[in-house]
């Protein structure tokens, strides 16, 4: 199997010999890992989506083109693979104010806080009672985007002083 | 390293064999949900040519095969202006459906094949 080239490799496996795919896993699984753990610190998180990379692969490679290599294709899908993690990531961890203000900083109120100007703090008020973006966007009568914007931002203040 | 291409391996042969098992039954349930259909299709078509007694019109292939000769035109012409048409374009259908499918199947048998044993040497061997 060592004898053989990336191009009969996958020639093999469309023609649906797959246990030619443990070779192109054991060739790169490596070079995707090291790739991946410079990217990310947690194990197992990388051992994820060095998975993910290789499912990802297989499930293309019906329509990949033998004559090219395998190798650009393959950091093609651990880039995008990176960009979802690092999207999904941000989704989970978000500045909400509700770990800012009842955990760490529970006796703080939003009113003292001195670095967000009246607009903001009157906007973080509305969401710390719970309403939505869009209830607080008719409060404040200002279009929803607009609202977004104040509170990405009044979050980012907050980030940094905090 | 190795336990993560273990694991690796281990779910692409996951995927595969639910892959492979699902298309393997979903082609032969469709196939003989198609060979069922166009027998009984076939049974309707049969039974009412049969009331009809259009299969009456063939009764001169026991002649000479002068007679053969000049009515088997004109009869088979009448013969299929007697076929129900709708069941026969279904039936048709059906069978130009399953011509296709099993053309499909042979052009991938040796493909499948190969998964097949391939699958077979990993979980059992």
């Amino acid at each position: 199997m060592a004898g053989l080239h990336d191009k009969e490799i996958i020639k093999k496996i469309k023609n649906g010999e797959i246990d030619f795919y443990s070779y192109i896993v054991k060739k790169y699984t490596t070079q995707i890992y090291q790739y991946i753990k410079a990217k990310l610190f947690k194990k197992e998180e990388v051992d994820d989506l060095v998975q993910n990379v290789f499912i990802s692969f297989y499930k293309a490679i019906e329509k990949f083109n033998e004559e090219k290599p395998i190798k650009p294709y393959l950091f093609q899908i651990v880039k995008n693979e990176l960009k979802m993690y690092f999207r999904s990531y941000k989704k989970n961890i978000p500045l909400d104010e509700k770990i800012v203000f009842e955990d760490k900083y529970e006796e703080l109120k939003i009113k003292d806080i001195k670095f967000l100007n009246s607009q903001e703090k009157v906007i973080f008020e509305y969401i710390n009672e719970g309403y939505s973006y869009e209830e607080v966007a008719k409060f404040v009568k200002k279009p929803l985007n607009t609202v977004k914007s104040i509170v990405r931002r009044g979050r980012l203040k907050i980030k940094k002083n905090l | 390293m190795k336990k993560l291409e273990d694991k690796i391996i281990k779910k692409i042969y996951r995927i595969e064999t639910e892959k492979t098992i699902g298309r393997i039954i979903g082609e032969v349930a469709l196939i003989s949900f198609i060979i069922l259909s166009s027998v009984f299709i076939f049974s309707i078509i049969v039974e009412i040519l049969n009331e009809q007694a259009s299969f009456d019109l063939f009764d001169f292939l026991r002649d000479d095969f002068e007679v053969i000769k000049n009515n088997l035109f004109n009869n088979s012409l009448l013969f299929i202006q007697e076929l129900p048409q709708l069941l026969t374009y279904i039936l048709i259908g059906l069978l130009l459906l399953l011509i296709w499918l099993l053309y499909i199947l042979l052009k991938n048998f040796s493909k499948i094949k190969n998964k097949l044993v391939s699958l077979y040497k990993f979980w059992f061997k």
